[in-house]
């Protein structure tokens, strides 16, 4: 089943519902003309518990990569003790593949900051830091902007129509990072917004706990945040009609994939772009009704399902569902980001892993040392293998590294390493006839103390 | 990185009777900037960015003259300016370019661009023309792989780049 009208996209034109050729920057005026900060209006009119119940039961899953309630987050947090609260924005979107909170940043920054006040009134939080990563330098000053017009129309500030939340003046602010991917890690992002380096804590305490300057704090992804007006709007049962079901006959706590989803298609296809669908929509869909098949009619070989970490998938799985399960059943991470990177017959799989693990050991934050030296040994051996240069033994090393990595709990204290493991291992794995070919053979004699 | 060293062990540094965060700069960020946060060390990255803005890089000098501002000690500083990509602590030239060499601008054959910036300025990543007008230097994923392959010109994303129409736009710049 296709989405029948564009959601987040609703104000920006996008493929198969308008020509993104008419594609503007949505000012505060016309925004609130097509309905905008209604649904901050009636979420005011509610009691704060209540937003989040509704945000809840609609099971809207984090947009940012890790899939969690939503709803729930808002449960975490303490009672409010008449210190500050925070809100923690993440637009630090450096997944490679991920381009889609870019577009709403681009035109529909409104969106945004009206899923940000209805989350600060909901929880309570008084002040609200989008951390928006350095690069997108342009779309900081179009929100910037955005902010202004929200302060002046009294979304934030202290004539705000929320009035005081937890005993202050709500207020919005963007912090502009300076270039690092780990900053997009959740509490990498807080220690850099407190001015340090953007190492990622060790967990717990948990940010909605101990997070900004100690204090309670909620982090979301800019997509999750801009799918909630929408769900005050128009209810949480709208929200569910949409998506991939539960199982028939499977309790509620089984975890569904609801919504609308934004998909970035990129790669070797003809029409890449972002696309609004629903989740559940699959990988053959997306490469073919919306970008328009694949380059010059070539064979699809594999593609990342969200973003880089995630891992690839093969043609065996074209067809694959891209919802929140998609990592049982197609032996990768997960749905991530979903940026969907499409690659055709003729790429180099090598090329890919050696490009991927480069990605990885320069964006390393240095803490751990399985990552940061994980992450440099699969770079230099993938380099070794391309050039010709590798022997069955890096093969094995590779793969030894790979699953040294994050899948050995607690060795790690963030995900990047997960996800470095996860890219490098499912392509070695899943196109092992590739890479076996481009290396000479040589006898591997185990090492016990390595094993 | 972080832990990727950079030559600040070589660093010479430059010292000079006038600051570099200028009391006009120190009045406007104290108005507008450190209000927001709750601590001043939080300054740290819009501050760096101003004095950056100001003089195209991040004298040692400034850098100093930030953490007293701040109230932090010249190597926490430090330490937080060399963590991230962005900050420069070594002159750059006058344009920056950065060319994307994620996956999806791989896969859509990024090395063109930097082959033809190599043959028409000759320099390679890292490195700055002998005029100082521009620097190269590779970026990991810009966010636009859409558009791919893609690079930033200082603060201006250029898209759905090929050797030729990217060699015009930096031609207009030359
Ligand atoms: C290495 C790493 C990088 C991440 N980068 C981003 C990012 O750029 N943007 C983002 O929204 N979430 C990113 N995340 C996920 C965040 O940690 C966090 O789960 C998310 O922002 C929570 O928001 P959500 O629940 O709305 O998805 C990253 C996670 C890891 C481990
Ligand atoms: S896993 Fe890697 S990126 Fe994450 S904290 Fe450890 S070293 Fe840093
Ligand atoms: S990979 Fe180049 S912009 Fe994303």
């Amino acid at each position: 089943m296709a989405l029948t009208e564009p959601i987040l996209t609703k104000r920006i034109p996008c493929w198969p519902f308008a020509d993104p050729a008419g594609r503007a920057l949505v000012l505060y005026d016309r925004f609130v003309e097509t309905g905008g900060y209604a649904a901050l209006r009636k979420a005011i009119d509610m009691p704060p518990g209540e937003v989040i119940d509704l945000v809840k039961s609609s099971e809207l899953r984090g947009r940012g990569g890790a899939g969690f309630p939503a709803g729930v987050k808002g449960r975490f947090l303490p009672d409010p003790d008449g210190k500050p609260r925070y809100l923690a924005v993440n637009a630090d979107e450096s997944e490679p593949g991920t381009f889609k909170d870019r577009l709403l940043l681009d035109y529909d920054p409104h969106l945004l900051l009206e899923g940000i006040a209805i989350c600060m009134y909901a929880c309570l939080l008084d002040t609200a830091y989008i951390y928006i990563r350095g690069e997108y330098r342009t779309q900081a000053r179009k929100l910037q902007a955005a902010v202004e017009e929200a302060y002046a129309n009294n979304v934030f500030g202290d004539q705000s129509i929320m009035g005081k939340l937890n005993g202050q003046v709500p207020n919005c602010y963007v912090h502009i990072g300076a270039g690092a991917y780990i900053c997009g890690e959740e509490t990498g992002l807080l220690e850099s917004l407190e001015g340090k380096r953007g190492w990622p804590r060790i967990k717990p305490p948990f940010p909605a706990v101990a997070g900004a300057f100690g204090r309670p704090t909620v982090i979301n992804n800019v997509e999750t945040l801009a799918m909630v007006g929408p769900i005050i709007d128009k209810g949480a049962e709208w929200f569910k009609s949409m998506g991939t079901q539960r199982p028939q006959g499977a309790p509620p706590t089984v975890p569904a994939s609801f919504g609308p989803k934004l998909f970035g298609v990129s790669g070797h296809v003809n029409r890449p772009g972002v696309y609004e669908e629903e989740l559940g929509t699959t990988i053959s869909e997306l490469i073919e009704n919306h970008s328009m098949g694949m380059r010059d009619g070539k064979k699809f070989k594999a593609a990342v399902p969200g973003g880089i970490s995630m891992g690839v998938v093969t043609a065996e799985h074209y067809d694959a569902k891209l919802d929140f399960d998609i990592g049982k059943k197609c032996a990768c991470l997960g749905l991530g980001t979903a940026g969907l990177i499409v690659m055709d017959e003729d790429t180099d799989m090598v090329a890919v892993a050696r490009n991927v693990a480069r990605f990885f050991s320069h964006e390393s934050c240095g803490q751990c040392t399985p990552c940061r030296e994980g992450t440099t040994w699969m770079y230099k051996v993938l380099q070794r293998i391309e050039a010709g240069d590798g022997t069955t033994r890096d093969l094995d090393l590779l793969l030894e590294l790979s699953s040294s990595m994050g899948m050995m709990p607690g060795t790690t204290i963030c995900g990047l390493a997960d996800g470095a493991n996860w890219a490098v291992r499912t392509i070695v794995n899943k196109f092992w006839d590739e890479f076996e070919s481009r290396v000479t053979k040589q006898r591997y004699v185990p090492l016990t103390v390595v094993s | 990185m972080a832990w990727i060293m950079k030559n600040s062990a070589a660093m010479a540094i430059d010292r000079r009777d006038e600051p570099y965060l200028t009391d006009r700069m120190k009045a406007e960020l104290e108005a507008d900037v450190l209000p927001r946060y709750p601590t001043r060390q939080a300054a740290t990255l819009p501050v760096l960015h101003a004095v950056q803005h100001e003089h195209n890089y991040l004298p040692y000098q400034a850098v100093e003259e930030a953490a007293a501002f701040l109230g932090v000690s010249a190597s926490e500083m430090l330490d937080t300016a060399t963590f991230y990509e962005e900050y420069w602590l070594t002159p750059k030239g006058k344009y920056l370019i950065m060319v994307c060499q994620s996956i999806s601008c791989e896969l859509m054959n990024h090395g063109q661009l930097l082959e033809m910036i190599q043959d028409k300025l000759g320099i390679g990543p890292g490195e700055t023309t002998d005029d100082g007008k521009f620097t190269l230097m590779t970026a990991e994923c810009l966010g636009s792989c859409g558009t791919a392959p893609c690079a930033l010109i200082d603060e201006t994303l250029h898209e759905n780049l090929t050797a030729e129409n990217f060699d015009v736009q930096i031609g207009a710049l030359q």
